[in-house]
């Protein structure tokens, strides 16, 4: 699996073997092909983009070509035991509403993201360099989510945290993880 | 190379039971086959052709051919169905005028051509005289069906027709239900043949055919088949053989000629009648007919789906396709969805073979892989609760089950008590 994504690692762990996996912004299909491969997991995947999505049915996946947003609401309650979203949760529109069709068409959901008050990112802002991407990255709008942030989200939807993972490079973070940790690893389910 | 194929013809000296409730006897249908049946029966796809479309899918029929088959592009050693692995069938749909039982067939009651006594038939029809054809050429099973438009029409009935005969279906450029602009669309054509004196209620066999009518039904057919994109790219407003406007009504538009060429040609090879017959067809067919909901025609499907939709398709837009494709999901039902970017219109499902190509091998890759053996073997999310509970929650569902018992057990005291 790809080093530069540590987080997906966690992620592979923290499913369960032979379990119904919906991977929402499954990206070329990597997570979803690991999981296929090493959990045995029955996968399906929500793609925006096509070549994405052409690069996901090369690896055997089944994905469906649109929009996380629209097309949660058309499972039903329960239909999945995980949905994960990683490091996509800082590029939707409505994220509470996504993560709350999360928990309930799974039994439980993963979500990875940045941390955005990871001292880096702090000092970016201090010293007035932004917190967020420059104008030339050519990125989209972008959420900025601390840890705090995520937790407040949670309670107000009502979710509970199961397991949480906090990474810094490759390596967990136990102390200090707002400031420390670069991405964290959370899998909820409804309280 | 070319490869030579000829169209084949069986007939079913029985009654076909159609949607109507109207019968139809005898049955022939043309065929074509391609590649080679495998030793397990396990490799036939069958491509079903939309409405214009004949059992002539690929090849030619003579080296002299100007022509090949109409999705030669796509059907060929190599190519997307790869007839070096898969056998290709394709026959003419009823009510078709190319070799299969239509409206210009001798209907044996009067000796004379059918004409508007011929039975309508519907997409379930046409999907039920294919299945005898594949009891007479002793295929149990299909690995995949397919088609574009109306073809895809019969590849979706065909897997809720058949669950068990079907392991997979590739349904392009289509609709789980005709919409009122597609009705709309056929409608239009369908008056400018009702409107040719010639057409003479479809009585005409034998003398001067609808061919004014039926060319501008042609017309309109392939003003839906483009995209404003595609029409501007080829066309532009170019004029024919001209410098300069006459300030006339003679054929002075490229766009105008190429609609005047393929109107003309397409009365050379297609019966006025079928075309209504056909279109007919098309606007009744509405899996949800008769069911709460659209999902609910798709309990009992087991095969797997891959879903195609073209950006610039409004004859069957995108939105049918997912409409289509959150029904299947909403089952449990395997189904992957891609909306294919391109500027060719409904015409792109034919145009854009690399893609298609790409997506069909690594579709028939998995569904070889995940099907193999008996048919509608495929594994889905709707497998019994209880298994999947404790093969995934081997621990809570013992307690849940535990519990269970010990409530049981409860009640039992009370009861001897």
């Amino acid at each position: 699996m790809n080093s530069s994504r540590p987080d997906l690692e966690i992620i592979v762990h923290m499913v369960p073997a032979s379990a119904r996996v919906l991977d929402l912004g499954c990206g070329d299909g990597r997570l979803l092909a690991e999981l296929v491969a090493n959990r045995n997991v029955q996968g399906r995947g929500v793609e925006m983009d096509e070549a994405n999505v052409r690069a996901c049915m090369s690896k055997g996946l089944s994905v469906r070509h649109g929009n996380i947003e629209e097309g949660l609401k058309d499972f039903p309650d329960g239909m999945f035991d995980v949905v994960i979203l990683s490091q996509t949760v800082a590029y939707l529109n409505r994220p509470l509403g996504v993560m709350q069709e999360m928990a309930r068409v799974g039994r439980s959901a993963i979500i990875s993201f940045e941390n955005a008050g990871h001292w880096k990112a702090r000092w970016r802002a201090v010293c007035g360099c932004g917190s967020g991407n420059t104008l030339a990255s050519g990125q989209p709008r972008v959420r900025s989510i601390t840890f705090s942030q995520f937790q407040e989200a949670l309670q107000q939807l009502n979710l509970q945290v199961e397991e949480r993972v906090f990474l810094r490079g490759p390596g967990r973070v136990s102390r200090w993880p707002s400031l420390w940790a670069e991405a964290a690893v959370f899998r909820v389910a409804k309280a | 190379m070319a490869m030579i194929v000829h169209t084949q013809q069986v007939t079913f000296d029985q009654e076909l039971r159609l949607q109507s409730g109207a019968t139809l006897r005898p049955v022939t249908l043309a065929y074509e086959t391609y590649g080679t049946l495998n030793e397990n029966r396990s490799n036939a796809i069958l491509i079903c052709h939309a409405l214009s479309g004949d059992a002539h899918v690929a090849g030619q029929h003579s080296l002299h051919d100007r022509k090949p088959g109409w999705w030669d592009d796509a059907v060929g050693p190599g190519k997307a169905f790869d007839t070096d692995r898969y056998f290709v069938i394709c026959s003419n749909v009823i009510g078709g005028c190319s070799g299969s039982t239509g409206p210009s067939s001798i209907n044996p009651e009067t000796g004379r051509p059918y004409g508007l006594s011929f039975p309508v038939v519907t997409v379930a029809d046409m999907v039920e005289a294919q299945s005898w054809l594949l009891d007479a050429l002793d295929i149990p099973s299909l690995l995949c069906t397919t088609g574009g438009s109306m073809g895809g029409m019969q590849a979706l009935q065909w897997a809720v027709s058949y669950p068990n005969r079907v392991r997979s279906a590739l349904v392009l450029a289509s609709t789980a239900r005709t919409s009122a602009q597609t009705i709309a669309l056929n409608e239009v054509p369908r008056q400018a043949i009702y409107a040719d004196p010639n057409w003479n209620e479809g009585e005409y066999y034998g003398k001067e055919p609808p061919n004014a009518g039926l060319a501008v039904a042609r017309m309109i057919g392939h003003i839906t088949y483009l995209s404003e994109m595609s029409m501007r790219e080829k066309f532009g407003r170019r004029l024919q053989e001209r410098e300069r406007y006459g300030y006339d009504f003679a054929t002075e538009f490229e766009v105008e000629s190429y609609l005047k060429y393929h109107g003309n040609r397409f009365t050379a090879r297609f019966d006025a009648n079928s075309f209504l017959y056909i279109t007919k067809a098309i606007d009744y067919f509405d899996l949800s007919l008769g069911r709460g909901d659209l999902a609910d025609a798709f309990t009992d499907v087991k095969a797997k789906f891959l879903v195609l939709s073209y950006s610039s398709d409004w004859l069957y837009p995108p939105e049918q396709s997912e409409e289509l494709v959150r029904a299947l999901l909403r089952n449990g039902i395997d189904a992957s969805y891609v909306e294919i970017k391109s500027d060719y219109g409904h015409d792109a499902f034919l145009l854009e073979v690399e893609r298609l190509a790409e997506l069909t091998r690594d579709f028939l890759a998995k569904v070889e892989r995940e099907t193999s053996g008996a048919s509608g073997s495929a594994e889905d999310l709707t497998a019994s609760h209880e298994a999947r509970e404790e093969k995934v929650y081997p621990l809570a569902s013992w307690a849940a089950k535990t519990r269970g018992e010990w409530r049981l057990a409860d009640v039992r005291k009370r009861e001897t008590a």
